[in-house]
């Protein structure tokens, strides 16, 4: 350059043209190579090399120079008089930056060849829940969960680029703190990364089919001990959404209608009017939620700590039904000298769970079936059992009477220890041991008391013990190492695990009023027990290479075995290949000053899952059976020892651009075949089996997936908005010889969308019968399809009516704030799926459940009454007409809602005000949760479980719209 | 340094103990069917395990509901979520979950049998020929309880019509066909007759003996029309002394006798005490315990019909298996029905809803053959045979028979049937004795059947006399062919 400057422009006076150097390196004094160096209002510039050093000729001591490179705030300088500018660049805290945890190993967001999404602890915990999964409904494209219940003891499911497995499990390996597995309280999460495509499971490719899902929980701060004290508590209410059943009057007009002349005023006399029971309002309640958190984190140099403890108590809208957990965590870490450091964890945790007592066919069966005819108290006041005569309801139960008396309830307890070693072999090479042991076990006791009608006049209790327990080993080097503009990281590791589950259980009968322990049972009716183990063993390696920060590629081979395979096929190859490349790094990028980032990313790679039960390979007799007091077996299952892994192939392109530091998009492609399914093939009856698993068929989900996270206004008054909404679409390639697998109502077939409805079809109701009709598919003379209508269930075709996988699904939330007021809004939405609803076939029945309440007609919906009638619903007939309410599309309803999960207004109180009570930190908040559901579903609720045997809405928990007031407090 | 040697020792012991995790694990409750038939002791214990599927609640509980609720011995009162409720009204549709579960129970049934059958070559010992004995007779029991539900009565087109798949596990098809009515009963025979040269022991009611044989095969001819031979069969085990009629007080409480102590029963389901199916139990649909009312779901109760014949003769000892629904004195009702409960099926041993339902027993065999001597023109013999039944009965006098008194019954068939009905109620032959002799079932009492309880009736020929074969097979084996 010093050459070149002279010569290029001899005719041009150099006047006061000045030769800068320098030296550009990041906070920790490390070379930064590939930072852009440009002359503000220019387009000249310079990058600095392998050694972080730059040369650049600037035309005057006026001149200002940036500095610029990814994952690092810009820097000007001023040129003045200096010959040698050095810069240290400090790393950007914006969302580029942002450290994320990829399993084995941590990111930069900008560096990652792969499309990962990164929930932090904050945006997790808005909604308030016991449950982390829950809590990430609609926070991340492409991440689908859902309830299935209100109840606070349920579990949602949750499935990631929609399922990718028919038999095998399809939700994604859980992974906390780096070890497969293990469990985190919301309050202690620090941030959930959720891996997506090949690529990015690359480590935990062999179970990595579905996704990954990991969670990095806190830890501590050298510095100050810092207290934070986190309090809330308030109501929750069960959504009723669109659903309403007769009231005393209405029924009884109803059932009038279609009711034997001759016997109606003889069954129902017109005084059963007198009463109007609200079943609903006897079985729900305003349950509270409280959730208290302390935690305490810092220390020294050398260790750190972050520990903490939770109560959380939540009661169901339901009687009866409470969840309350607690739980500690301590996360420590400590250098014992410069190449050793220790990092221990442990997770304690306690869970009490109460349940619907009423026994029988239980309170939300009650609620929307018993009769409003009927009342719940003898005339004394005393609750009425149901059996004492009179009662018009079909089950004659009155859950009110079993509360009295029964229990159903739980108490699990559960530990995870974590003891983690890093060593420093060498300046590049580390050796790692993670180490996890997780033990848990649960007691439950259900109890019918000998008063209650469930108690059949003895008494009866049923126990049940379980007992898990996990270990896992994985043992990891890691090399690092830069050549001059090459950086290079290998790792490689070997990991082992080993699960096992005892279950026992024993109910005996012949209790005295009240005394629920077996001891004081006058016999044992039944015990069972059962053990069951499974093993993995992995050895995987890495390769990262990456080029001037502007090239990176990734791959990755591993072979794992499980003792869930065939003895021929017990283990598995997997690899992953993924490569991105930073545009704006480039120096022709130069110009264009707006993109903080952009990036293109591919991968491609095969990924396993191997979540079936134990033992499924072997050929078995079960001697789970006995007969006249004798021993017996009986052949249980086929064996298939070349059962093996099932894989899922996924090729994913992606791009992130980051706007004006303003704008963050995120766009994903993804096309993922999974062949050699794990699946059930379904055997004729005739064979002696109903079924047997082999590596067969293939699915393939294709979908698209955008986020978008956009600071909408900035100064006082802010505005973030973040948007994600994914689409997917599951298609059925090819199943064993062509073969449909139908699970109930749902239909697999070879061509079709994953789930799809298939039933006979709803054609509505004969204007001049008032009788059903259904579609009758046949072949004309010629061949051709002939469809006509039919009254006869029997002979109606079953056939596709749609599917029950949304075609999309997301979240939205808004955040404002000014000053310390700060407003949030969060939405999640899915659309596109039909919901089965179920129950409808017990109280939308057109006369075949009249000993059961019947529901209102909602909007639209009329009634057959006489010869003309356009009409939605048949003629009611006593004891049901023509089959009309068996399964059919007439109970498929749109399952497509638009919810306000959360909404949240805080108050943070200046800092002047928050010295005054000795605190850093003192927000105050009010939230709430589920307030509005935007739906046509006829039902309380129209959220299903999505995925594998979802879709249907039977007797349903709805959820729970909780409003909360909460304090932060931070010392 | 120091501290780099032990650091090598620890990766050096992680690593073989990852690499010593064994990843061959095998169940605890289980045995590769490699072994599991391997010596006798082994197929006893497998042999065991078919007659355990027979005390399943898929078998004994779908057998006698599908079998009896067709009838007019008992009456559905109301609403029910039990699908076997559509046999009952006649509205039957293919995927009823009680009629796939028989199938699906019956031939994992005949499936195992098989394994068994095929294994033991005839003459090995006494001790397997006794158990092929035991898995020959299963495997025909079996089938022929799937011809009775799924292919019409035998003398409808004189066997022709299509029955079900005969499986006997030596076929390579996964995908079999129907066999007509008679290529099932032609295997169930020969199955049978087989059985009754291999079984030399005389084991109780709970297993299989020669006289369960031949008690079965005088059913089978019976339904077959070829009654000198279900003559011949009720003789042999009428004549092995093997057995005897209960005595009148005894039969009155049989439901809560240890089954074995039942000197009349022939073969029973056995259900003990760790099989109680308990609300899930047959009892439960048919008796909930006035005490408590609260050990069964009692929906089925004894048909007005059933219960003014038995009441012709008020002395009649099967009064003694309803127990009407009394509250202050006052009879109840649910809907339109009085709640006349059936105890057949209670209290075996004290428990509310246990039972070890009778599947032959000999006053079934004096009945086959008092069919058979009418049929053939032996009328004071079919007579005598229903007298020593109605006298066990506790009847006498007038409420006997004699050939030129039927009590306006009109011909004596009419006279056995009603007694098979009578003594048989509630086990499961009553529409199938009906259809099989080419007479309607009529129903003339309240109830949820039709919209006409007065006037309900079906004909021998009506294409629901047999149910819809499970629409899941039907999906899954194109080669079989639907029921119209």
């Amino acid at each position: 350059m010093k050459t070149s400057a002279i010569p290029i422009k001899p005719v041009l006076q150099v006047k006061n043209e000045l030769r800068i150097a320098g030296k550009v390196s990041d906070e920790k004094g490390e070379a930064l190579p590939g930072v852009n160096i440009v002359i503000k209002g220019t387009s000249q510039g310079s990058n600095t090399g392998v050694d972080g050093s730059y040369e650049i000729v600037v035309p005057d001591a006026q001149s200002v120079l940036m500095f610029s490179f990814v994952g690092y705030q810009s820097h000007e300088v001023a040129v003045g008089n200096s010959t040698v500018i050095n810069v240290s660049l400090v790393a950007d805290t914006k969302a580029l930056n942002e450290v994320v945890v990829v399993g084995y190993s941590s990111k930069q967001l900008s560096q990652l060849s792969s499309s990962v999404s990164v929930v932090t602890g904050k945006q997790l915990n808005d909604v308030t829940s016991n449950n982390p999964i829950n809590l990430l409904q609609g926070k991340a494209p492409g991440v689908i969960v859902s309830n299935s219940s209100g109840d606070p003891n349920s579990t949602p499911s949750i499935v990631v680029r929609g399922s990718s497995s028919i038999t095998a499990g399809s939700a994604p390996l859980m992974v906390v703190d780096g070890i497969i597995g293990g469990n985190a309280n919301p309050n202690d999460i620090e941030s959930v990364t959720i891996l997506k495509d090949a690529a990015a499971t690359g480590l935990y490719g062999s179970r990595a089919a579905n996704g990954v899902i990991i969670i990095t929980t806190k830890s501590g701060k050298s510095g100050k001990t810092r207290i934070d004290f986190n309090a809330s508590a308030g109501f929750n209410n069960a959504t009723t959404g669109n659903f309403q059943v007769m009231n005393s009057q209405q029924l009884y007009d109803y059932e009038k209608s279609f009711y034997p002349a001759d016997r109606f005023n003889n069954e129902i006399p017109a005084s059963v009017v007198a009463q109007n029971t609200n079943w609903q309002d006897l079985a729900f309640r305003t349950g509270s939620t409280q959730n208290y958190v302390l935690s305490l984190s810092g220390g020294s140099e050398n260790t750190k700590f972050y520990i903490s403890g939770n109560y959380y108590n939540e009661q169901g809208t339901l009687h009866y039904n409470d969840a309350k957990r607690y739980n500690v965590r301590a996360n420590i870490t400590h250098k014992i000298n410069d190449k050793l450091k220790l990092n221990v964890k442990i997770n304690a945790r306690l869970s009490k769970q109460e349940s619907d007592r009423a026994g029988l066919d239980g309170a939300l069966y009650g609620a929307y079936n018993n009769m409003p005819w009927d009342n719940p108290y003898n005339s004394d006041g005393s609750v009425n059992k149901g059996t004492d005569g009179g009662w018009y309801g079909r089950e004659q139960e009155n859950f009110l009477h079993g509360w009295q008396y029964n229990l159903n309830q739980a108490n699990a307890s559960g530990l995870d220890g974590d003891l983690n070693l890093d060593y420093t072999i060498l300046k590049n090479l580390t050796f790692s041991s993670y180490n996890r042991v997780s033990t848990s076990t649960s007691k439950s006791e259900l109890y019918y008391d000998i008063r209650a009608k469930a108690g059949k006049g003895l008494g009866r209790l049923t126990n049940g013990f379980v007992n898990n327990l996990s270990m896992i080993t994985s043992n990891r080097l890691h090399y690092d190492r830069n050549f001059g503009k090459h950086e290079l990281s290998a790792l490689a590791v070997l990991e082992g695990e080993k699960n096992k589950i005892d279950a026992d259980g024993v109910t005996g009968e012949g209790f005295a009023p009240g005394l629920h322990v077996m001891n004081t049972a006058s016999r044992i009716l039944s015990a069972t027990g059962s053990i069951n183990e499974n093993s993995f063993i992995k050895g995987l390696v890495q390769l990262d290479y990456s080029y001037v920060n502007r090239y990176f590629v990734v791959g990755s081979y591993i072979n794992e075995s499980s003792s869930r395979f065939g003895a021929n096929n017990r283990s598995g190859n997997f690899y992953t290949l993924g490569a991105s490349w930073v545009l704006s790094n480039e120096s022709f990028m130069k110009n264009f000053a707006a993109f903080d980032l952009l990036k293109l990313r591919a991968s491609y790679g095969v990924t396993g899952n191997a979540e079936i039960g134990n033992y499924q390979s072997f050929g078995l007799y079960s001697f789970a059976s006995q007969y006249a007091g004798n021993s017996a077996a009986f052949p249980y299952q086929m064996d298939n020892k070349d059962l093996t892994w099932e894989k899922a192939k996924t090729l994913n392109f992606g791009l992130d651009i980051s706007l004006y530091k303003r704008l963050m998009l995120n766009i994903d492609a993804y096309n993922k075949t999974t062949d050699g399914l794990l699946l059930n093939v379904e055997m004729p009856f005739t064979s002696g089996f109903g079924s047997v698993i082999r590596n067969v068929g293939a699915i393939r989900n294709r979908g698209l997936e955008l986020n978008l996270n956009s600071v909408n206004l900035e100064g006082k008054f802010l505005w973030v908005t973040n948007f994600n909404i994914a689409f997917n679409r599951s298609k059925v390639l090819t199943l064993d010889q062509g073969k449909d697998i139908r699970t109930g109502n749902i239909l697999i077939s070879e061509g079709q969308q994953l789930y799809t409805w298939n039933m006979r079809k709803w054609m509505g109701v004969d204007p001049a019968t008032g009788d059903p009709l259904w579609e009758q598919v046949s072949k004309g003379a010629n061949g051709e399809e002939v469809r006509t209508t039919t009254n006869s269930y029997a002979s109606a075709t079953q056939q596709n009516v749609g599917t029950a996988s949304p075609n999309l699904t997301g979240g939205m939330s808004n955040t404002w704030s000014y000053k310390g007021f700060t407003l949030s809004a969060f939405f999640n939405y899915v659309s596109g799926n039909k919901v089965y609803h179920n129950s409808r076939a017990l109280f939308d029945s057109d006369g075949a459940y009249y000993t059961y309440n019947s529901m209102v007609l909602a909007d639209g919906w009329s009634r057959w009454e006489k010869p003309g009638d356009i009409a939605t619903h048949p003629k009611p007939v006593f004891g049901g007409n023509k089959n009309s309410n068996q399964a059919s599309s007439r109970y498929l309803e749109d399952g497509s809602y638009i919810r306000l999960r959360n909404i949240n207004f805080s108050y943070q109180l200046p800092d002047h005000l928050a010295r005054k009570i000795r605190s850093e930190n003192v927000k105050l908040f009010v939230s709430a949760d589920n307030l509005v559901t935007f739906t046509k579903f006829s039902g309380m609720d129209p959220e299903v479980v999505l995925g594998p045997s979802g879709g249907t809405s039977s007797i349903k928990y709805p959820i729970s719209k909780k409003v909360l007031f909460g304090i932060n407090i931070g010392f | 340094m120091k501290s780099n040697i032990i650091f090598k020792n620890i990766v050096f012991a992680l690593l073989i103990f990852t690499a010593s995790c064994d990843n061959e694990l095998q169940p605890y409750d289980s045995k590769s069917n490699e072994v599991a038939l391997a010596t006798p002791a082994d197929i006893q214990i497998a042999t065991y395990g078919n007659y355990a599927m027979l005390v399943t609640e898929d078998y004994t509980r779908n057998y006698l509901t599908l079998n009896e609720w067709p009838g007019d011995n008992v009456v559905q009162s109301g609403a029910d979520g039990d699908q076997a409720s559509l046999g009952a009204s006649y509205l039957h549709i293919p995927a009823m979950y009680p009629t796939t579960n028989f199938w699906a129970e019956s031939y994992k049934l005949i499936y195992s049998t098989n394994l068994i059958i095929n294994k033991i070559a005839d003459g090995e010992s006494d001790a397997l020929d006794q158990l092929k004995g035991e898995n020959l007779y299963l495997r025909a029991m079996a089938h022929f309880n799937l011809v009775r539900l799924f292919g019409r009565p035998y003398p409808q087109n004189k066997g022709e019509n299509p029955g079900v798949p005969v499986v006997l596990g030596i076929e390579d098809d996964l995908y079999p066909a129907r066999n007509t009515v008679k290529e099932v009963y032609t295997a169930v025979i020969a199955d049978l007759l087989k059985a009754g040269t291999l079984m030399k022991e005389l084991k109780n009611a709970d297993f299989a003996s020669k006289e369960v044989v031949d008690a079965l095969l005088s059913r089978i001819y019976l339904y077959m029309e070829d009654n000198e031979n279900a003559i011949l069969y009720a003789n042999k085990v009428i004549d092995s002394k093997r057995y005897q009629l209960a005595t009148t007080e005894m039969y009155k409480e049989s439901p809560k006798l240890v089954p074995e102590s039942n000197p009349e029963t022939i073969f029973n389901f056995r259900h003990t005490l760790a099989d109680n199916k308990d609300k899930n139990a047959v009892g439960s649909l048919y008796y909930n315990d006035p005490e408590t009312l609260s050990t069964g779901w009692g929906e089925y109760y004894t048909s007005q019909a059933l219960w003014n014949l038995l009441n012709e003769n008020p002395q009649d000892a099967r009064l003694n298996f309803i127990t009407p629904h009394y509250i202050d004195g006052k009879l109840q009702y649910r809907g339109t029905s009085p709640q006349y409960f059936i105890n057949k099926f209670n209290w075996q041993e004290g428990t509310a809803n246990l039972a070890s339902p009778v599947y032959l027993r000999l006053a079934e065999m004096y009945l086959n053959r008092a069919e058979a001597y009418t049929k053939t023109g032996k009328n004071q013999l079919a007579i005598d045979d229903v007298n020593l039944i109605r006298t066990r009965a506790g009847l006498s006098g007038s409420a006997l028979y004699t050939v030129g008194a039927l009590n306006g019954r009109g011909s004596v068939l009419n006279v056995v049937l009603e007694e098979r009905r009578l003594e048989l109620a509630y086990e499961g032959h009553r529409p199938g004795d009906l259809y099989r002799n080419n007479l309607p079932l009529v129903r003339a009492y309240p109830g949820m059947h039709g919209t006409d309880n007065f006037n309900f009736r079906v004909e021998p020929d009506a294409p629901r006399v047999v149910y819809y074969i499970p629409e899941r097979e039907v999906n899954i084996n194109h080669n079989l062919v639907q029921n119209p």
